[in-house]
């Protein structure tokens, strides 16, 4: 009896259901069976690029967060972060710092990706190498970021296969600036100065990262390590040597803010935003789990806008107002960068209104203009949070003033002339050689801090600059700062950098905490 | 069908409560007189299967079909008669021939049978812990979810829920022991539920049980670990003429809770006051001497925004039975209209169902099927489209400007907003966007359950069953959204209208096959239940989205920018199970039980896990060497221990995927991108919980009171947790779910019923009580402590403790604040004066800053209980239910909102009582603008942190029953009056204490949780 019964039980048990427990994902594919094919580097290259377009990078956050902290640009945002960072007194626990943080850190997980993953597929070699030469741009633009916001930081890169290598330490400066120099390098020796003519399934696509655009990041690399001469080289390649002719100024400076006129012969490499209608999307890309309806708008243009228009979260400072208006046009006009960076009542302009319409505001006040729809015929105001106007990562205007700086750094002061002026002339004003003629490296150097503080207003550069200069630790061009901008009152030494976040402090060991902490 | 029992019955005398309900034995004991009689229901109707027993003696019987009996007894004798959910009655016989019985309805008789999950048991024999919910009584409420009924009813359960009608209830069984998913298991006739029970209708329940512990719940295994339900449906009754049975209720839901907010006057003069404080100045509206100040609008959202709610229940039900086959056939309609004024919430439910029984020989069969179709309009809404992070619709609308119109005319959809340049308030119109835009899920369920039975060998004392047990359920649900263009002032307009049609659909099939094996020799008695259990189930859900609709037409196919997106996630789990009864001399119990289940949630190598159960039983009232005074009738003492798994972890977690959604675009064409986005723990595993538990049963004084007490130890280890990561990582996912964390609760469990009548006047009372105490053992190793919010949650205590400052009073001077820790550059007068509590070195430091946190109270009730008194008189019933917990303090977020510095939003009246120079107290500090003091920073400041202990007025119930009616085809009616959630003696400032506790590590913060209607209703009930 007993037996017949236990045998009843185990027939019954042992017609298990141990495959019915191996199901397979429906839904994706797991990551070992990926990184074989040419699609797979191809797909795999693209998603790093969307590592731009979230808010801790070029959609909103890494803007805002550099553009407040230069004496051009203040706070006036219900959102204390906001504010906090322009006055340097942001705590580490602040969600838009580890925002910008944490995203920059995502391209170098998914550029490496590429760039550890892709040399072993079997495909196309010029196509390889293309891939891999973009992923080691992005991931030295990423490196480049964050070491000017944080100033010290870990350099991972290597995959997180497991544990053990989550915990990446902060890397020496010789270390990260390095990485950045060579990512820098790999990618111009790697890239295409265009893709237009190449076979492939990128043939003919814009907005890729190019030789140029490596020649352009690699020069500004060295120009921030003051590596003058090497700088200059790179620079110099741009203007005068291979790669003459491939950029040039924009006539019109408002072009280069402008939708229509996005990937121009000015822009060396630019964050492409689009919006709906164009590039689809439903759901916000601010950050999260990317999905096949992600938008892919900015939002800088609203939180910059004015009042009615967005949330004006920031305002440009009344110095570098003035500083525009210090020098009239050869017309005898007001700087056309004026309007294309600041709304202002200026009825001798022809300034009247805002979006089309009539000044809502007291005639005094003054509103951040570039990177808004402001004059550009946009057709409401309720849809700025979607906002395709690409970001301009670095333009022509922008190796034509680095290279004057670096050859004044190299004692070619007279040789800046010439460039510097390419970009006045863009804008009106008349011959520098004839108003200052004879400058020496240090009236110079001012000149060029001039130059650039209007070329390149409120385009996530002024507080660099600043930096890189040393202004913050020279007391006399500190108690300017503190004229220009009330916010510089409240800085303290080594709060000029955003703060190290509190959340990978807390859980990295390995982690240093930098001078803004 | 009578049997007869051979040999001695005194010495038989263990196996006649079996035998009795197995059988329907009869004994005949040849002496004394013939007593006859009646056994009827409450209703006056016969009782088939009643026993009637002679107490103290062998001879035992079962009324017939019509509840007749007969029964030999002496004049002296005392007459038992019992039956499944009645009370047990004892009757002198007095010399009587003839004895008519009613029984009243019960539960708390000892050889009830429980079902205890593959198989039953008697109440008497229980080793677990096993709560058995009075289904009658919790029939007494009115709910749209059949989990929210158990609220206060046994303890140890915690049942949380606001009152938005179709909200699924929170339940958490013996404390906090898991940072996931602590819904527990659902078993309705024997098919594990993998969605929420909320299709099924109240109505049709039976008997509900609870396996709290792991002794009892072991036999479900993997997915036992929040506790177990277990819902068994209406049956017909053998041999029982058709019987149809119309009940219904019409009641009227309203908010009574009023939430005391400032007027126009009071708004205008404390935002003003908050703005200059802050150095602004005054919004326009808010300023009388502006062209743009309002003057005219006083508006009360509590009076607009809410109304009367109507809910009723229609039920109609059919049963019946012959020789072999019952029948119970019932439909129903449920709706509950809400008190939100717009669209919605509101929740409407039809139920169909049809059980039948078929007997012949050694075979049995039967099947359960039900449909429900609901519709619920929630009150949810899309953060892309109302931005800014908007609190829960309840919140926006209590919060909301006094100055701002509900009804505008002068406005697009003719609804009141606020502008920048004039109220500069972000205000919702809440009426507004509830009745513009439009939500729903509809959903249509199909549960069916088929089983069969074959006793396969019933000699000499052995006794083998088969059963198989198959049930299917499939739900469609059907969420429909649509936001049309509206313009509600300058921070709430869309210029494009945006429908979103999803679907999801949830298989769920399973296939049990027990063998049940019963042998009794000697006094050894022996059940012994194995068997397996295949369960495959799938998620499919699908989205659809578009724009731009002509609103008339509110098709996906009819707009532009459309989307689609869906995914399916299947998963599957065997499971392999045994479990051995044993009892000695109906004295000593013994209970061992095993479960090995396997799970596609988890990784080669951790699929499989075993879940033991073991348990003992010593019922000392029958030990013969133990003389226990007589007014014990019944003692019984028992424990044990077990293990169980909790598998809600997600699924395909474990997996390193690629996500090839990920997008771009080279000059406005579009490009696709693919990679790893997340890393993930590839050896994730069970939560194990592993239960103690201890307990008494007892009964007194004949029956007069019972007792249960219990004290448990749950222990949750390997708990899922999310372990945070670098961002340096570059995932996504910084918190990757790992088994780590550690959490331990206990407990005392008493429940006491108290059953008595004086004449015609019987009356119960039942009252429960339980504590838990929440340890914290582990977090994730490294961590010894985790703040979110304004919570911590430290190892070695409980978890989401209240974090936060401590508030020494409020500075009256600028002296104060000069000879105070340092605050703010901008701390003034009437500011909050926080305790210096520490600094980086651990002392003091003379700086106030996140340093200065402590712990400031418990987030966890420590009690819970619940009374419950019933009384009948001749045709009168009457019901009081109370209900309560406490010992908590909780961070109502509606109530700091309302007592704000910052936004353009109106005002809790207690801030009329802040600072001013004119009235300097300690209480409320100044309002100003911007908070430069952080007086809104998580403190233990007044109002902060509210008390959370209430006492809730659940039920209060007055039933008649009309004696006779002059019409025969009716057979009984009953009419009576409820009145639910009546009122709630309590401390905090929002609207329910009892809000669900969602937030793993922040259990005290309460979002804004919907308010709890009261409820007045009038019901008929009638059998024909």
């Amino acid at each position: 009896m007993k037996k017949i019964f236990c045998y009843v039980l185990l027939g019954l048990l042992c017609a298990g259901c141990q495959k019915e427990l191996d199901l397979q994902n429906p839904n994706a594919k797991t990551i070992d069976l990926y990184w074989k094919t040419a699609d797979d580097a191809q797909l795999g290259v693209n998603a790093i690029y969307n590592s731009l377009i979230q808010d801790g990078t070029y959609m909103r956050m890494f803007p805002a967060l550099t553009d407040v902290r230069g004496d051009d640009f203040t706070g006036d945002s219900p959102w204390g972060d906001l504010v906090q960072v322009g006055k340097f007194s942001i705590p580490s626990s602040s969600g838009p710092v580890q925002w910008i943080w944490a995203t920059h850190y995502q391209m170098v997980w998914r550029a490496n990706q590429v760039i550890i993953n892709v040399p072993a597929i079997a495909m196309d070699e010029d196509l390889k190498k293309r891939i891999i030469g973009q992923a080691r741009f992005l991931r030295g633009l990423a490196f480049f970021n964050l070491a000017n916001t944080y100033k010290a930081v870990p350099v991972p890169i290597e995959l997180p296969t497991d544990k053990s290598k989550y915990n990446t330490p902060t890397a020496t400066d010789d270390v990260l600036w390095n990485q950045i120099i060579e990512d820098f390098k790999a990618a111009k020796a790697a890239l295409p100065a265009t893709y237009a003519g190449l076979s492939g399934p990128d043939a003919g696509q814009v907005g890729r990262a190019t030789k140029g655009a490596a020649t352009g990041m690699l020069g500004k690399a060295y120009l921030y390590k003051k590596r003058w001469p090497e700088a200059a080289a790179e620079f110099n390649e741009l203007i005068n040597g291979d790669q003459k002719g491939k950029y040039s100024l924009m006539p019109n400076f408002r072009d280069n803010f402008k939708e229509t006129v996005e990937n121009n012969a000015e822009s060396l490499f630019e964050v492409q935003f689009g919006q709906p209608d164009a590039v689809g999307g439903t759901i916000m890309n601010y950050g999260g789990e990317p999905n096949a309806n992600w938008k892919q708008v900015s939002s800088t243009g609203r939180t910059y806008a004015m009042d009615g228009y967005g949330y004006s979260d920031f305002l440009p400072t009344r110095w570098i107002y003035n500083e525009f208006k210090a020098e009239k046009t050869i017309a005898g006009k007001s700087d056309p960068r004026l309007l294309a960076t600041i709304a202002s009542f200026e009825p001798d302009d022809n300034s009247t209104t805002v979006y089309g319409n009539p000044w809502p505001f007291a005639q005094t006040m003054i509103y951040p203009r570039k990177y808004t729809h402001d004059g550009l015929n946009w057709p409401g105001n309720d849809d700025q949070e979607n906002s395709g106007i690409n970001y301009r990562v670095m333009r022509y205007a922008d190796v034509l003033l680095m290279y004057a700086e670096a050859l004044n750094e190299t004692g070619a002061t007279a040789d800046a002339y010439s460039y510097i002026q390419q970009v006045r002339t863009r804008a009106g004003l008349p011959d520098l050689s004839t108003t200052k003629p004879g400058m020496n490296q240090t009236q110079m150097r001012e000149q060029i801090a001039h130059e650039r503080a209007l070329e390149f207003s409120v385009e996530s550069m002024r507080i660099n600059d600043i930096i890189r200069w040393g202004w913050l630790y020279d007391a006399a061009k500190l108690t300017e700062l503190r004229a220009h901008d009330p916010d510089f009152a409240s800085w303290r030494p080594g709060k000029e950098y955003l703060p190290i976040p509190l959340s990978d402090l807390n859980v990295n060991p390995n982690l240093q905490r930098n001078s803004a902490n | 069908m009578k049997n007869y029992i051979p040999g001695n019955p005194m010495k038989q005398h263990w196996l006649v409560p079996f035998l009795f309900l197995l059988f329907c034995t009869v004994i005949v004991h040849a002496q004394s007189i013939q007593v006859k009689g009646k056994v009827t229901d409450e209703t006056g109707g016969g009782m088939p299967g009643a026993t009637v027993k002679v107490k103290g003696k062998a001879a035992a019987t079962a009324t017939d079909n019509n509840g007749n009996f007969a029964i030999q007894a002496a004049a002296t004798d005392i007459l038992v008669i019992n039956i499944l959910g009645y009370t047990t009655q004892e009757v002198p016989v007095n010399g009587q021939v003839v004895i008519n019985v009613q029984l009243k309805p019960g539960t708390n008789d000892l050889s009830e049978v429980v079902v205890v999950g593959y198989g039953t048991q008697l109440k008497k024999d229980l080793t677990g812990s096993v709560a058995i919910v009075d289904a009658k009584e919790i029939k007494k409420t009115s709910a749209s979810d059949i989990g929210q009924l158990l609220q206060g009813r046994t303890p140890g359960i915690a049942v949380t829920n606001d009152g938005q009608p179709g909200a699924s209830p929170t339940i958490r069984i013996r404390g906090l022991a898991s940072f996931n998913n602590q819904q527990p298991l659902y078993v309705v006739d024997g098919i594990m539920l993998a969605n929420t029970p909320r299709d099924f209708s109240p109505n049709d329940i039976e008997s509900m049980q609870v396996l709290k512990d792991g002794t009892a719940a072991s036999i479900y295994g993997a997915q036992a670990a929040n506790g177990v339900i277990i819902i068994t449906t209406k049956q017909g009754k053998k041999n029982t003429a058709l019987s149809i049975e119309y009940n219904t209720y019409y009641g009227v839901d309203n908010v009574w809770q009023k939430i005391p907010v400032a007027d126009r006057m009071g708004y205008q003069m404390l935002n003003n006051e908050s703005q200059f404080n802050g150095g602004q100045t005054p919004a326009p509206a808010n300023d009388p001497s502006s062209s743009k100040y309002i003057g005219n609008v006083d508006t009360d959202w509590q009076k607009e925004g809410l109304k009367t709610g109507q809910r009723m229940n229609h039920n109609l039900n059919f049963s019946g039975g012959n020789d072999n086959s019952t029948y119970n056939v019932s439909l129903d309609y449920f709706k509950q209209g809400g008190t939100f004024v717009g669209n919605g919430p509101d929740y409407t439910r039809y139920t169909g169902r049809v059980n039948t029984t078929q007997s012949k020989g050694i075979f049995k069969f039967g099947q359960s099927l039900s449909y429900t179709h609901s519709k619920e309009n929630s009150l949810t809404f899309r953060g892309d489209v109302l931005t800014g992070g908007r609190p829960p619709l309840i919140n926006d609308l209590i919060i909301a400007i006094p100055t701002q119109l509900v009804y505008d005319p002068s406005m697009p959809n003719g609804y009141g907003g606020t502008q920048s340049d004039r109220e500069r308030a972000i205000s919702l119109n809440v009426p507004a966007v509830n009745s513009l835009f439009t939500n729903y899920t509809e959903v249509d369920r199909i549960f069916g359950v088929v089983w069969a039975e074959a006793q396969l060998l019933n000699t000499n004392g052995h006794s083998i069953k088969y059963k198989i047990n198959a049930g299917y359920d499939r739900t469609v649900a059907r969420d429909f959204a649509f936001q049309p263009t509206f313009d509600l002032g300058f921070f709430f307009k869309q210029t494009v209208n945006r429908l979103d049609d999803n679907s999801r659909i949830y298989t769920n099939g399973l296939v049990d096959n027990t063998l049940t094996y019963d042998k009794k020799f000697g006094k050894n008695a022996i059940n012994f239940v194995a068997g397996m259990s295949y369960n495959k189930n799938s998620a499919l859900s699908r989205f659809g989205h578009a724009e731009q609709l002509d609103p008339n037409y509110l098709v996906l196919g009819n707009g532009t920018n459309k989307t689609v997106d869906g995914n399916l996630i299947p998963y599957s789990f065997f499971g392999l199970f045994g479990r051995l009864n044993y009892s000695y001399d109906d004295k000593y119990l013994f209970t061992a039980s095993i479960r090995r289940d396997g799970s596609s949630r988890f990784p080669p190598g951790n699929k499989y896990g075993n879940f033991p159960g073991v348990s003992a039983g010593w019922r000392i009232s029958k030990e013969e060497f133990i003389h226990l005074p007589k007014w014990i009738n019944e003692l019984k003492l028992r424990g044990g221990y077990g293990q169980l798994g909790n598998a809600n972890i997600g699924d395909f977690r474990f997996l390193s995927l690629l996500n090839p959604n990920i997008v771009y675009n080279f000059n406005g064409t579009k490009a696709t991108g693919g990679l790893q986005t997340n890393v993930v723990d590839p050896n994730l595993k069970w939560e194990t919980k592993t239960t103690s538990n201890i307990g008494v049963d007892a009964t007194f004084l004949d029956g007069m009171f019972d007792f249960t007490g219990e004290y448990y130890m749950n222990k949750t280890t390997n708990a899922l947790i999310g372990e945070e990561i670098a961002a340096t990582v570059g995932s996504n996912d910084r918190f990757p779910t790992t088994n780590a964390a550690s959490i331990k609760n206990t407990g005392i469990e008493l429940n006491l019923g108290y059953h008595n009548n004086k004449g015609a006047f019987t009356y119960n009372i039942t009252a429960n009580v339980s504590t838990v105490k929440n340890t914290l053992l582990k977090l994730t190793g490294t961590e010894t402590s985790r703040i979110v919010g304004g919570f911590i949650n430290t190892v070695g205590h409980e978890i989401g403790r209240h974090y936060g400052r401590v508030v020494e009073g409020i500075f009256q001077n600028t002296d104060e604040i000069a000879n105070h820790a340092f605050q703010n550059a901008r701390t003034s007068p009437g500011d909050l004066k926080f305790k210096d509590l520490s600094g980086p070195n651990g002392v003091p430091d003379g700086i106030i800053d996140d340093l200065d946190r402590t712990d400031l109270g418990s987030s966890l009730p420590k009690v819970y209980y619940g009374l419950n008194f019933t009384a009948a008189y001749k045709g009168f019933d009457f019901t009081l239910f109370l209900s309560g917990a406490g010992g908590n303090l909780i961070n109502g977020a509606l109530y700091r909102s309302l007592m704000h510095t910052t936004d353009y939003i109106n005002y809790h009246e207690d801030a009329l009582n802040r600072w001013t120079p004119e009235n300097p107290g300690n209480e409320y500090p100044r309002l100003a603008a911007d908070d430069p003091n952080q007086n809104g920073i998580d403190s233990d400041r007044k109002g902060w942190l509210q008390k959370g202990d209430y006492l809730r007025i659940n039920t209060i119930s007055l039933g008649y029953t009309i004696p006779k009616l002059n019409v025969n085809w009716i057979k009984s009616a009953r009419v009576y009056a409820t009145a639910q959630n009546v009122y709630t003696f309590q401390y905090y400032k929002g609207y329910n204490p009892d809000f669900a506790q969602t937030r793993a590590f922040e259990p005290g913060f309460d979002p804004g949780s919907f308010p709890t209607p009261r409820t007045l209703m009038l019901g008929l009930q009638v059998r024909f």
